[in-house]
């Protein structure tokens, strides 16, 4: 029934090992969450093992190291996709009108170029985020002796995550996608007894199973469609031709739905509510779950779709499809943007930067859709090579954003943490006889006025946190685009494949222009959190006395500024070639060196005319023109004596300049209707809070009465009948040793009966 | 596979192919003796000259530690369990033990060396249980005599779980009605004992003798049947029976025989209506002993009734499938709605576990039933053949690792019981709470035993339904592959068995999941909020059944590979 085997030749011994990369965070999640609830509170636990942070990190690293193995036997071209069925379960057969169909349930790794940048991007950012987590939680009182928890989920989030990169079906992909969708149901709610985490938990967690739901029907469908949900078979062309030539317009709706599943992990328009109140969780489950891993998940989802798209049977078929991506992408864009203008919250202005972002990523994946269906790519070099630089360009962005918001997220984290901590060290000696020994921790995080995360109560940081100050400037440039830095390579080719698929298609023109203005607000308001939080004057008594923060996380912060810094040199080794194409190899037709030439030659210089003039109006309007304004609104001169690194100086002082000489008043803007419609998130939660109230409340108090009612009413009719003839059969057993003879004489009369019945 | 390799007894390969048992038999004789040892003397006659001769006196410290029985008993259990291991490393041999007129005892086999593996790794996590089940008081002057009875009984509990081991392991290998019997009652005289030995209560020695009664019952008929085919035939060999009832197997008297047979092994299964002593017998019985009857001695049973059934009285008896396959339908379907109606309202959870025990049993029968139609129709005897081979590898396999699921529950109900009382639904009450661990893992072995994916339960409970419809649907099955319409007229009625198992099996959700709600959303009852009883033995067997449900859930293949082999050479003996 079970067994090993292969479905295509495994070059690479690490393939037998993939599994683990899987299994070894999975089972830590028992492990943690038991020792936790054994050692709980004993003190080699709590120093040494940091309440189970060191077991997750040594899995977290395990998983890493096996990914890279892994990785390092898949970096270059090799021909075709690798899938192997690692580990079966059950063989079985299906009665499917008038043949036996044999069906398989088994796991399998299924291994291309994007299966292997994204199971990069989540092993190294899942093992940052953990390292940052024991600088984060343990070191905050509130968590004493419930971190276990944190852990436990946190690598059982992991697990689903890398599962999900890994897995070789769409079936698979859904189990992990439910795994991490519960795990973020979880840890959103970790402080669960503060009522607002509660909700945004429930909230996240309705709103993506709206999706869910959504790509379970689309699921459905593409089984009904191939009777398969492997990727070796819903990929193989001769499958799709065949579904193709009967009804590629049911493919369409089943990749439309399965799109649906991917807006709401991915909290694009309309189904983004749910990832600003996500914010109430701890922030390493916010760099986690909302900036590194689980929202790839949905673009992860589209980005597998391409086979689709790209197949030279449904040419012309799936425009719409791709419209609709591209069009939620552009719409997102530029609303989460706006909405971002207004926020103080630091974490929601990066929760709104993070829709943004991925909003741009869905527009590139549309476009890049739009080419692979249109083109005639199989056959013609160029159009080869547009299509590839297309998706290549969305997948460079989605790395790209992932790394500098998974250290943007750390950085706030960063400065939250020591902006409680200094705000918790004045309030402790100020109340100082107030308290009593025990009570004085645990109250003062949830209950007072201050909040730690608003930006109001911070300013003129850079001097004290001077290496989270780098980092978050390095992931702002990168988010914003700003030449040279992470971002930049990305941004500006899915900006120019949006102008591209506009020229061909007119209604492509709403997306493009839509990123297209998107990039001069993020611009703004990347460069307003930046100035508010770490130039001009501390704005309050306590951001004067942050001090700077501990090692565990300054470590990913470093790292990460490092990787967004060298984006370029990921570009220059053809990253956006390689990523979406298999059989390329890095570094296969140009050494480092002319990648990098060729890369920024192709960015600043561009030979077509059209596509030069836009990347200059992109740089203008996204470098310039959005930083600018914020310049000359926020921010302004550190306080007297401050230092800061030389490298920041030049930034203070332009801003300094800037606010000096351009500083205007914005209050009419500041108090428009407009503004107060972006601050109550444009009103989204209150209609959705009413169409709940009034269409599923009344919908939903009708269903448990009939519940409660009707169905309880049969389902005891029933219990109550088994039970008394459970009764009548239990009363056989009279507990009289006689009794039982007589009727095993009952019994052995009926088999000679039937014995002789029959001979 | 290759043919058989013959051994006298003593006789060369004969440690080789006995090993498991001789462990036992030797680990038997270390438990009278080592027990005794100490300081005694002896005087030699005529003289005044006293001489150490260590048996009796005053016993040394380790050979009076009250613990040493179960030790003992548990590392021979353990060896024997290893040894077993290790003999499927190079593949089984099939050594038959033959007397010196050639006739064949004991065969040892994949099918013998599988069912060895049930037994002893039952014994062996029950006796190393028991440790915290049965108290000892520790030694030294001051003790009362009834702690000084308690701490000799405990060598006596534990050589009769030896020889328990011992019979059911003979039962195994026999090849003789001699044999067998004499393997049954040895283990089956065991249990009786066993089943009494919880003398704390009062219904402990009620049960006993209530088991005794109707079990000497069952075995007197059982024995009189076996009398009348060695009446009939002139042989006890299995395959002189055998070859007799290809020739005349519809004759008044082998089938009178095989009707006693049956009430004997029956009762063994505790298949309806021979079942009735059983809730009552597990009721009385300490929890790790009540896991000894509903997993071991239940496989026990059940190689009774495949040697008979199959064996013995094989298919080839009648045209039309077996003499026996109607009656053996209607007994499966009588005994596993019976057992499942019965559970659902029974309130003792060791009671609940017998009936559901006794639902098994019909599982186990609907598969004995299906393996009996596999030549129904002749024109597909390949065909079925292999489906009724991957049905008796299903049923193995759900013996196995009925083990870990089975006797796990029993076991965490024996901690409650040390505890004080496990005898009402509400003594499971808040056991989440009072200790995660075991509510975790009696949650599982509950749903393992209702079949939910991924358990072992869900694995061996799909195998036999795949294996009996494979069956039922056998010829019609290539006409589909060739393109035919599938009717349910043309299948055959043991899919009807399948149909009454998924049935079933949705009916005992209701009892296993009560468990879940008491464990997890109930309170302790009054004043048993307390943390449970220490010991780590018990707790340890619960750890590893629950890992074997789990990981025969996921990762079953070389245990089933196992049972494939044990299944074969069962139908090799067919030929």
């Amino acid at each position: 029934m079970a067994g090993t085997g292969s479905n295509t030749i495994i070059d690479s011994d690490m393939m037998q090992f993939a599994p683990l990369i899987v299994l070894l965070p999975m089972l830590a999640f028992p492990v943690i969450l038991f020792l936790g609830h054994i050692f709980n509170r004993n003190p080699f636990w709590k120093a040494t093992m940091k309440e189970g942070g060191i077991i997750a990190l040594v899995v977290m690293a395990a998983s890493l190291v096996i990914s890279l193995l892994l990785i390092k036997d898949h970096i270059g071209g090799f021909a075709g996709i690798k899938d192997s069925v690692d580990f079966l379960w059950l063989n079985s057969s299906v009665y499917d009108g008038g043949t036996l169909e044999p069906i398989t349930f088994g796991f399998g790794i299924y291994i291309d170029h994007v299966t292997v940048m994204l199971l990069f991007v989540a092993s190294f950012l899942c093992l940052l985020i953990n390292i940052f987590s024991i600088g984060y939680m343990n070191t905050d009182p509130v968590n004493e002796d419930r971190n276990h928890r944190f852990y436990a989920e946190f690598v059982l989030f992991c697990s689903g995550m890398l599962g999900m990169v890994l897995a070789d079906s769409f079936l698979w992909l859904f189990i992990f996608w439910e795994i991490m969708g519960l795990c973020s149901y979880l840890l959103i709610g970790f402080y669960y007894e503060k009522p607002s985490a509660a909700y945004a938990a429930k909230k996240a967690f309705l709103t993506t199973r709206i999706g869910d739901v959504f790509l379970m029907i689309g699921l459905v469908m593409m089984w009904d469609l191939f009777g398969s949900l492997d990727y070796s078979v819903v990929f193989d062309e001769a499958n799709i031709a065949a579904v193709a030539a009967e009804s590629s317009g049911t493919l369409q709706w089943a990749l439309g739905m399965m799109f649906i599943g991917a807006v709401g992990k991915s909290a694009q328009f309309p189904l983004h509510v749910w990832l600003p109140d996500a914010m109430e969780g701890p922030t390493p489950v916010s760099a986690l779950i909302h900036a590194a891993t689980m929202v790839n998940a949905g673009l992860y989802l589209v980005a597998r779709m391409f086979p689709f798209f790209g197949s030279e049977f449904l040419q012309d078929d799936l425009v719409d499809l791709a419209f609709i991506i591209a069009l939620i992408g552009g719409i997102t864009a530029v609303m989460a943007a706006a909405i971002a203008f207004v926020q103080h919250d630091l974490k929601k202005v990066l929760a709104y930067s993070t829709m943004s972002q991925l909003a741009y990523i869905f527009t590139g994946l549309g476009c890049a859709m739009f080419l692979a269906n249109t083109l005639d790519w199989h056959n013609d070099e160029d159009a080869h090579y547009i299509v590839i630089i297309a998706f290549g360009a969305a997948l460079f962005h989605l790395f790209n954003h992932a790394m500098a918001k998974g250290m943007l997220f750390m950085a706030s984290g960063s400065v939250i943490h020591e902006v409680h901590h200094a705000h918790h060290h004045l309030h402790h000696h100020d109340h100082h006889d107030d308290h009593h020994e025990g009570d004085d921790h645990h109250d003062d995080h949830h209950d007072d006025d201050f909040d730690a995360q608003s930006m109001e109560n911070m300013g003129g940081l850079a001097s004290k946190m001077p290496l989270t100050a780098t980092a978050m400037l390095v992931g702002s440039a990168s988010i914003m685009g700003l030449p040279f830095i992470g971002g930049f390579w990305s941004k500006e080719g899915i900006i120019a494949n949006a102008w591209r698929v506009a020229l061909e298609d007119p209604r492509f023109f709403i997306p493009a222009i839509c990123v297209l203005i998107g990039a001069g607000m993020t611009g703004f308001y990347m460069s307003r959190m930046w100035l508010k939080t770490f130039a001009g004057k501390p704005k309050t008594e306590v951001a004067a006395h942050v001090g700077p923060t501990n090692t565990w996380i300054k470590i990913p912060l470093f790292v990460l500024t490092f990787v967004s810094l060298s984006a370029i040199l990921f570009a220059g080794m053809g990253f956006t070639h390689w990523a979406p194409d298999s059989k390329y190899g890095l570094m296969s037709e140009k050494s480092l060196i002319d990648g990098i030439a060729y890369e920024i030659n192709h960015a600043f210089a561009n030979s077509d005319t059209f596509f030069f003039i836009l990347t200059y109006i992109a740089i203008a309007i996204g470098a310039v023109l959005g930083p600018g304004i914020a310049l000359s609104l926020y921010g302004g001169n550190l306080a007297e004596g401050e230092k800061v690194k030389a490298w920041m100086k030049p930034i203070i002082r332009l801003n300094a300049w800037v606010f000096d000489r351009f500083h205007f008043d914005n209050k009419s803007v500041a108090n428009s209707g407009l503004s107060r419609a972006l601050e109550n998130r444009l009103y989204f939660d209150h209609y959705y809070d009413m169409a709940m109230l009034k269409l599923v409340a009344g919908f939903s108090d009708k269903s448990a009465d009939a519940d409660k009612n009707v169905v309880d009413g049969v389902i005891k009719k029933i219990e109550s009948g088994s039970q008394s003839i459970s009764k009548v059969v239990r009363s056989l057993t009279t507990g009289s040793a006689r009794d039982y003879i007589l009727m095993v004489s009952v019994g052995a009369l009926a088999i000679f009966f039937l014995l002789w019945g029959v001979a | 596979m290759s043919g058989v390799e013959n051994v006298e007894p003593f006789g060369d390969g004969f440690i080789a192919a006995l090993c498991p048992e001789l462990i036992i038999f030797a680990g038997l004789i270390l438990l009278i003796i080592v027990p005794n040892l100490g300081k005694g003397t002896v005087r030699i006659p005529g003289t005044q000259t006293r001489v150490m001769w260590f048996l009796g006196g005053e016993r040394f410290k380790l050979t009076s530690n009250p613990r040493l029985p179960a030790w003992i008993a548990t590392i021979t259990l353990g060896a024997a369990f290893a040894q077993t291991i290790l003999s499927f490393q190079d593949g089984v041999d099939r050594t038959a033990i033959v007397t010196d007129s050639g006739k064949q005892l004991m065969l040892v086999n994949g099918f013998s060396r599988v069912f060895e593996l049930i037994f002893f790794g039952a014994l062996t996590l029950a006796a190393f249980a028991s440790m915290n089940r049965l108290e000892v008081k520790g030694v030294g002057p001051n003790l009362s005599t009834d702690d000084l009875y308690n701490n000799r009984r405990q060598a006596d509990f534990y050589i009769l779980m030896l020889t328990c081991g011992l019979g059911m392991s003979v039962v195994a290998l026999a090849q003789d009605l001699f044999v067998l019997f004499i393997g049954l009652e040895l283990a089956s005289f065991s249990t009786y004992v066993l089943v009494a030995f919880y003398k704390e209560t009062k219904a402990g020695t009620e049960a006993g003798m209530k088991y005794f009664i109707v079990g000497s019952v069952a075995s007197g008929v059982g024995l009189y049947g076996l009398s009348m085919l060695y009446l009939w035939a002139g042989s006890l060999q299995f395959n002189v029976l055998a070859e007799q009832f290809v020739i005349n197997g519809t004759d008044p008297l082998p089938l009178i025989a095989m009707g006693f047979v049956l009430v004997g092994f029956g009762f063994k299964v505790s298949a309806a209506p021979f079942h009735f002593a059983a809730p009552d017998a597990y009721a009385g019985a300490s929890s790790p002993i009540a896991g000894i009857l509903a997993t071991a001695s239940k496989a026990m049973g059940i190689i009774g009734l495949l040697r008979m059934l199959l064996i013995v009285a094989a298919p080839e008896a009648s045209e039309d499938g077996t003499v026996w396959l109607t009656l053996l339908g209607i007994l499966s379907l009588v005994t596993m709605t019976w057992g499942n109606i019965a559970a659902l309202g029974s309130t003792n959870p060791k009671r609940m576990l017998a009936y559901s025990s006794v639902a098994h049993a019909g599982y186990m029968l609907a598969a004995i039933t299906a393996i009996g139609a596999w030549n129904w129709d002749d024109s597909l005897a390949g065909d079925a053949g292999e489906s009724a081979v991957a049905v008796l590898t299903a049923l193995i396999f759900h013996l196995v690792v009925l083990v870990a699921f089975k006797l796990g529950a029993f076991l965490v109900l024996s901690i409650l019981e040390s505890d004080g009382d496990a005898s009402r639904l509400s003594s499971l009450g808040g056991l989440a709470k009072r200790e995660p661990f075991l509510g975790v893992a009696m949650f599982i072995f509950m749903i393992s035993l209702a079949g939910v994916p991924p358990l072992a339960g869900f694995v061996s409970k799909l195998l036999v339904i795949m294996g009996i419809v494979k069956v039922a649907v056998g010829e019609i099955g290539a006409q589909i592959v060739a393109g035919g319409d599938l009717g349910l007229a043309d299948v055959h009625w043991v899919w009807w068995l399948a149909f009454a198992m998924v049935i079933n099996s949705a009916i005992s959700m209701f009892y296993y999941l009560r468990i879940g709600v008491v464990m997890f959303f109930e309170e302790p009852e009054e004043g048993r909020g307390g943390p449970l009883p220490s010991g780590w033995q018990v707790r340890f067997a619960v750890l590893a059944c629950l890992m074997v449900t789990l990981f025969m859930g996921v990762a079953s293949d070389k245990l089933l590979e196992i049972c494939e082999v044990a299944a074969q050479s069962l139908n090799y003996d067919w030929n």
